[in-house]
């Protein structure tokens, strides 16, 4: 029963240090707490990472502040008395970190910063007629390449369906803010027709995907992505089928 | 995110007792140390925090076939400080229609086509920020938001497109965790009782969301 009973307050004890642990700036603080001191008259220190949220503080120009983590456009500081706030990203413009330089806080260019990272969308579309809902997880290996997984359902009059399918995608010029890309691909696709019809039947074929699109960068780590495709069905029937669909949809590196 | 997922495994360590006693360093530790302070700041040393990940339940009205529970799962994406991303997912089971009631023996759908699962992918937008004041000393941040977007919901057996439309109120806790309450519109039309009719299914939700 003792053992339970100091199982437990570890347990909770351990839970208690989870819950807590997030309001630091990390789990184990190892990596040095990032520190500049600020450069101009003053900066506002709002209460919420938004500007409609009140202004309660102002950091004085040589004060040392934390950073402590980013949401948005906004950046959670702390001072070295504790206080806790919001600045602005662009007001790190007006600070100086311990080399005596402005923090990098430029935009990186897109193709270096992406390279080497995943990206996970979803988007909405035309598919020959019936509404398509695709999911794409896509891991990006040199600037130009990303290797990819679809998974898309579509919601016909007649039928409903299912795509799986794998793909890669070329992006010719990936440092443009609106950056086209053309992609092969090739899966599977079940076809279930709708069920208020007699005597149907589901069926499985494959299907070849070509590709035309283009990313557009709205943020450093989200994009629109506008989509054309052309699916090719090898169907076991006479002849194959043909559907094209279009689509856009948002994708988020990490 | 990178880092986000280090904690998330770390999470998974820090359950251990021991873990939990290493993290009670020395207080007294001065935050910044004096050799460690020569190096340059890039955003990229700073951890993020644009995702969010949460569950809800509450009351769906299915037109027709009365009022259930509902539980789902959201995640999102916060683009910008006014605009997020947000993907749904949600369950519930239809009752019977008044007709089945009254007739008696009358069974429309079987019980597996009376489950309902719906998802959507929508745009927000947040909007009027605030604070709500709990006594003299604590403030909470506020904000409400409206959604709009697409998806599919299935019901009785069929995938229907579906658009829904939405709008909350937002009260965060702390920065990164914060209790959401809210309404869905899940539009979608079907031909259950022959002709094509337009439905409104409308939720209302309490949710609890964790931003990473």
């Amino acid at each position: 029963m003792q053992t339970t009973g100091n199982t437990i307050t570890a347990l909770v004890l351990a839970l208690g240090a989870c819950l807590a642990m997030p309001v630091q700036a990390g789990w184990f603080d190892q990596a040095a707490p990032l520190v500049v001191t600020v450069d101009r008259a003053y900066i506002d220190v709002y209460s919420g990472p938004g500007r409609g949220y009140p202004i309660f503080h102002a950091l004085e120009k040589g004060e040392q502040i934390t950073l402590l983590k980013s949401r948005t456009q906004w950046i959670k500081v702390q001072t070295e008395n504790g206080t806790e706030g919001w600045v602005k990203r662009e007001a790190m413009l007006a600070t100086l970190d311990a080399t005596g330089q402005t923090p990098d806080f430029s935009d990186a260019s897109r193709a270096d910063s992406v390279a080497g990272s995943f990206e996970v969308g979803a988007g909405f579309g035309d598919f020959g007629g019936a509404d398509s809902t695709t999911l794409t997880l896509g891991y990006r290996f040199t600037q130009h390449l990303t290797i990819e997984a679809r998974y898309a359902q579509q919601a016909g009059k007649f039928s409903d369906s299912e795509i799986i399918a794998g793909g890669l995608t070329h992006q010719p010029f990936p440092d443009w803010r609106v950056s086209p890309y053309i992609g092969l691909g090739a899966g599977r696709i079940k076809i279930h027709p709708s069920a208020t019809l007699v005597d149907t039947v589901d069926r499985e074929d494959s299907v070849l995907q070509a590709s035309l699109g283009t990313y557009v960068y709205l943020s450093r780590r989200f994009f629109m992505r506008l989509d054309y495709t052309n699916h090719y069905l090898l169907t076991t029937r006479e002849n194959n089928d043909e559907v094209n669909e279009w689509r856009v949809g948002f994708n988020v590196f990490f | 995110m990178a880092s986000w997922i280090q904690r998330f495994l770390l999470a998974g360590c820090c359950l251990a007792p021991l873990a939990a006693s290493g993290q009670s360093d020395d207080p007294l530790e001065p935050i910044v140390g004096a050799d460690i302070e020569r190096r340059a700041i890039s955003e990229d040393m700073l951890d993020t925090e644009n995702f969010e990940i949460g569950v809800y339940g509450g009351v769906l009205g299915i037109e027709d076939f009365g009022s259930s529970a509902v539980t789902g799962a959201n995640i999102a994406y916060h683009i910008t400080e006014d605009f997020f991303v947000e993907a749904i997912y949600g369950s519930s089971d239809a009752n019977k229609t008044s007709y089945e009631l009254l007739s008696g023996a009358v069974e429309l759908l079987s019980d597996e086509e009376r489950e309902l699962t719906y998802y959507a992918l929508s745009l927000g937008y947040k909007m009027f920020p605030g604070q709500i004041y709990l006594g003299a000393n604590t403030a909470f941040n506020t904000h409400f938001y409206i959604t709009a977007g697409g998806g599919n919901t299935e019901f009785a057996g069929n995938r229907y497109a579906s658009y829904t439309l939405g709008a909350g109120y937002k009260l965060y806790l702390t920065d990164w965790f914060a209790l959401d309450v809210g309404m869905r519109d899940h539009m979608f039309s079907h031909e259950l009782f022959g002709e094509s009719r337009n439905t409104n299914n409308f939720e209302g939700r309490l949710g609890l969301s964790v931003y990473f």
